[in-house]
Parts: structure tokens; sequence; C-alpha cells
């Protein structure tokens, strides 16, 4: 009896949770009907937005499921001082407000620091371009790959790898055919998780992008754009583009993850 | 739901005095510009004042944010007995709500209470030499100004070039319409971020970021005045910024605080509060009490020189008007 009150109660509580705000999302998409959902998304600055925020999820998702994987082996295998503290700031990004990250980028690579301005005159500005862009993405979804590597790593056991060496294999061969196989579902499950996350970044992203339409405006920040300037419909339907985005790759990174957890579990 | 959010973020009302005639409160939903000269100055000297006159002591609740968000939480339910905001078409959205009812701009000075000049801000010394509207769209200088999108107040901006170029200034002919946009289109080329907001814009100029700032005088003086280094150039030709408080019919009805309302902004048009704009770096709307020294534009127009808000809204902000001609275009 108190079990099936007990599942009354997580549907109820989901579903006033998140599914009635998204139902309402999708009724305020469909408003205007599906040609001007169309229109709106395919306005010009909407989808230079969308791109952008994919393009750039995208590069920032390829250099930390790699870096993310890479630091993952160094904290699984390198038991030396500095571990826990490595340990301990790959989770940092997520305890602090994203818009803190920004703001921190600005004040590091802005034109009133050496290094900004030495940036600026070699024609590579980080601060409002969309290398700024990308690497405010890096540092909130730094711990996303390394978060869902480790676990799997831990369960492999070193003497695979020490065996391939043992028999002569190099570095590379080791890694490619006994280090990766068994934890590539886990690095897919991490970049699936880091580039849903970056689509949908806004508060370090407002502070470190230009904002300009068609060049440094992010999906996100065009939304609350559409909002401010009284075009709901508008916002709706890109928010519309990046909650199908996440409809789809949710699952993905939740099978994904059951692969990696089942490969050795 | 938004009004009680909204009210959580006001500041907390004083502790009620319990005089001869009892105590109303007063609800204030205001852009953010006038906040220090409201908050400091005006409203104690409007209580004191009404204190005076009726034996009743008011308390306000106050509300600051952007004015477009102000706008829409009060049109959504945010019970305000007064909106201050930064221009025309945000109170029009109360009206076309049916919240306004009264033909407020047959008020004193229009119903404006406050102005300010569209301006250029620029380093100190003003290294670049900049002088005019089209001075920004020389090649190298980078350019501020707040996304029109995010920012209603953005919009004096960019009536202020293309205005001026439309009334024959900065190297336009007048009434040449494709040459004023085509010098919006030059400024807007040589701008290298566009923040949320006004204030957004200008801390970010404060920081070093672009060589100038398109914003209102006030910001800069505002700035200078919290000790900032900053110069200004006015255009010889710009937009006069006027700012309107009417009272939200709906509201102070429904509250019995008509008189009251009515009474808060026929006082804001009074010298003493005037005064207070002015010395927060607004000019007041009474040109009388202009602070002397302010730099003096060949012509300063408003928007009714423009055809009034209705129509330069649509013709300049509208999908493919004046605007999306002249703005950032996909590369």
């Amino acid at each position: 009896m108190s079990g099936m009150l007990l599942r009354i109660g997580v549907f109820a509580w989901v579903g006033l949770l998140v599914a009635l705000p998204v139902m309402t999302l999708v009724g305020a998409g469909l408003r205007g009907g599906p040609a001007a959902l169309w229109a709106a998304v395919t306005e010009p600055a909407a989808l230079d937005a969308i791109g952008l925020s994919l393009g750039t999820a995208a590069v920032a998702t390829l250099v930390n499921s790699v870096v993310g994987t890479a630091i993952a082996w160094v904290l699984v295998r390198w038991d030396v001082p500095g571990r826990r503290l490595i340990a301990a700031l790959v989770d940092l990004p997520l305890a602090i407000p994203t818009l803190v990250a920004g703001v921190l980028i600005v004040a590091l690579f802005g034109p009133q620091t050496a290094l900004g301005s030495a940036l600026i005159a070699a024609g590579m500005p980080v601060a409002f371009s969309k290398a700024g862009i990308v690497l405010a993405l890096l540092f909130v979804t730094l711990p996303f790959c390394v978060r869902a590597v480790e676990p799997v790593l831990e369960e492999l056991d070193p003497a695979e790898e020490e065996a391939a060496y043992t028999l002569g294999a190099s570095p590379l061969v080791t890694l490619v055919r006994v280090l990766l196989p068994p934890i590539l579902p886990a690095v897919a499950a991490g970049a699936v998780q880091t580039f849903a996350r970056s689509v949908a970044e806004f508060g370090s992203l407002a502070a470190v992008s230009g904002n300009i339409p068609h060049q440094t405006l992010v999906a996100p920040v065009y939304i609350l754009g559409e909002v401010e300037a009284g075009n709901p419909g508008g916002a709706a339907a890109v928010s519309l583009v990046l909650l199908a985005l996440a409809l789809f790759l949710q699952p993905l990174a939740g099978a994904l993850a059951r692969r990696a957890g089942s490969a050795h579990g | 739901m938004l009004a009680l959010l909204l009210l959580a973020c006001s500041s907390d009302p004083a502790p009620v005095a319990e005089g001869a005639g009892g105590a109303r409160t007063l609800t204030l939903a205001a852009y953010t510009t006038p906040r220090e000269a409201y908050g400091k100055a005006i409203l104690p000297a409007f209580a004191a004042a009404w204190k005076t006159k009726t034996g009743e002591t008011v308390t306000f609740e106050e509300s600051y944010q952007g004015s477009g968000a102000q706008a829409r939480a009060v049109k959504e339910g945010f019970e305000a007995d007064v909106v201050a905001l930064s221009l025309d078409p945000d109170v029009a959205v109360l009206e076309e709500a049916g919240l306004i009812t009264h033909d407020w701009r047959s008020g004193a000075h229009g119903g404006m209470v406050s102005r300010s000049l569209a301006v250029i801000a620029v380093r100190s010394g003003n290294p670049r030499g900049i002088a005019d509207w089209s001075d920004l769209s020389r090649e190298g200088v980078a350019v501020l100004t707040p996304n029109v999108r995010t920012s209603g107040g953005a919009m004096w901006n960019v009536l202020a070039i293309w205005g001026a170029g439309l009334r024959g200034f900065s190297g336009v002919t007048a009434g040449d319409e494709a040459g004023a946009t085509g010098l919006l289109r030059g400024v807007l080329s040589r701008v290298t971020v566009m923040d949320k907001g006004a204030r957004e814009s200008i801390v970010n100029f404060e920081k070093g970021v672009g060589d100038a700032a398109i914003t209102y005088e006030n910001e800069v003086l505002v700035a200078r005045k919290g000790g900032v280094a900053m110069d200004y150039v006015v255009p010889p030709s710009t937009i006069l910024i006027e700012n309107p408080v009417v009272v939200v019919d709906r509201y102070a009805e429904k509250h019995g605080n008509q008189d009251l309302a009515k009474a808060f902004v026929e006082f804001l048009h009074s010298a003493e509060a005037q005064k207070a704009f002015a010395e927060y770096g607004l000019r007041p709307v009474d040109e009388t009490l202009t602070p002397p020294g302010l730099p003096t534009p060949t012509e300063a127009f408003t928007v009714r020189d423009l055809g009034g808000w209705a129509a330069i809204k649509a013709k300049v902000f509208d999908k493919g008007g004046v605007y999306d001609q002249a703005g950032p275009a996909a590369p």
C-alpha cells in the first residue's frame, strides 16, 4: 500500500516539476502553428545562434572527452600526493555559478590584463570571441567525462595493461587495443553529457560572449533576447529545438552509460 | 507568483509609524537607472512632504529591473501603483493591457519626469579623436552598445545615430534614409560586444573593453561620480531621451491609492525632485534646473521629431526594418 502511494507520489512530483513546464513550452512553441514555428527557427539569427551553440559544444566535447579521459586515468592509476587536489579541482566547476566562470574568463583575458591585451594585439582575442565561448564550455563541463570514465577505469585490472606491455605492445597499441575498448561506452556517455550541457549553457556565455547576432550570439542568450523583446513565440521555438536535442541525447547518454556499466559491471 | 518573487526582491518596507492619519504603502516599479535618485533622495522627500500635508505615513515597496522586464512584470500581475520606465513604448504595453487608462501623455511635461542624451563615452583625453557618430565607423575603432533585443534602452542609441543622419548630420544629407541606414550600418559594424543591458555595457567599458561606448549621459556621470576616469562626447545631433512615470490606474484603484499615486507623480515634477534627478546624472524636464556646465549639442531631437514611437518602432525595429538592414549581417 505504502509502495503504491510512493509510486503515485513520484509520478506526481516528476510530472509537476518537469513534465508540466516542458508541456507548457511545447504548447507555447506550437501555439502559432507549424508554419510560424518553422519561420521562427529558420530566422537567420536563430539558425546562426543554434549553429554556433552546436559548433562550440562539439569542439568543447571533443577536447573534454580526450582530456577528461586522460585526467580520469591519472586520477585512477597515479597514486601520488596532488591527486586529491586535482580530484577536488575537477569538481569545482559544478560548485560555482557558471556566471562567475564567465566573469573570471573576461577578467583574465580582457584588455586590462597583459595576457589579454597581448592576445588581442596578436589578433586572437579570447574574451567576447568564439574562443572565449569554447573556453567557458571547457571549464563548465570539465567534470562530466572525468566522472563518467573514472568508475569504469577503477574496475579495470591494471594487470591487463601491464601484460600488454610485457608482451611487447607499444603504449599506443596498449591504449587503442587494451585500454580504450572497455571504457569507450563510458567516454561516449560522458561526451554526450558534455555536449548536452554545453548546448544549454547560459550563465558563463552571457558574460563571456560578445552576443553579436550571427557572430558570437549563442542559442540560450538568443532565447533571452526574444523573451526580453516580447517575442515569446520565437523564444519558445528555439527552446523547442534545444529541448528536442536534449530528449534525443539524454536517453543516448543513459544507454551508453548502461553499456559501460554492463561491460565491466 | 511572479509578483510574489518581485516583492521578495524589493526592499523591505520600513517599520510603520502610527501617525494621526495612519499608514499607507505605495508600490513603485522602476527601471534601474534612477534607483539611487529615488531611494536616497526622492522617496524620503515625498514621504516627508506627504506626512506634513496629510499626517499619513507613506512607506514604499520598490522594485528595480530593466524597463522592458519591469513592464512585463506589471502586465503579468505585479501590482505596482506607479511605474517609472525608460521609454514610452514600455508604458504603452500597460496601456494595451488595459492597466493604464488615463491619457498620461497630456500630463505635465508630456508625462516625462527626467531626460538624458545619447552620447559617446570615450577614454580619458579622447585618444581616438571621436567627435561624431560617423567617427565610430572608422577602421579599428571598437565600439560597445547593448543588444536592442535585451535592452529596450539600446533603442535610444540606434535612433540617435539613424535620426542624426536623417536630419542631415554626421555626413548624411537631410532626408536621405539610405544614407542614414548606411551611417548606422557603419557604426554597428564596429561593435565588438553587445551586452544585455546599458549598465553591463558601461561596466565592460570601465574594465577597458573597447575604444568607445554608445550610452546615456547619466551613465557616464554616475560612473564619474563613482571615481571612474572617463570622458564623453556629445555628437552635434543626438536624441533627447525622455523617461516617463505613470500611475497604473487599475492597481492604484484596487489599492485605494489613486490620490497618493497621483500626488507622487506630481511631486516628481517639483523643483526638489527635479534637482535630485540632476544630482544623479539625469537632466531635469524643468530646463531652468539643468545643472550648469553640461555640454549642449547643436540639436537634440526627440522621437516625436522622427514621427513618434508607434511609427518609428515599426519602421526601425520590426522584422526587416532599418535595424535589420543595418545590423550585424550573416557572415
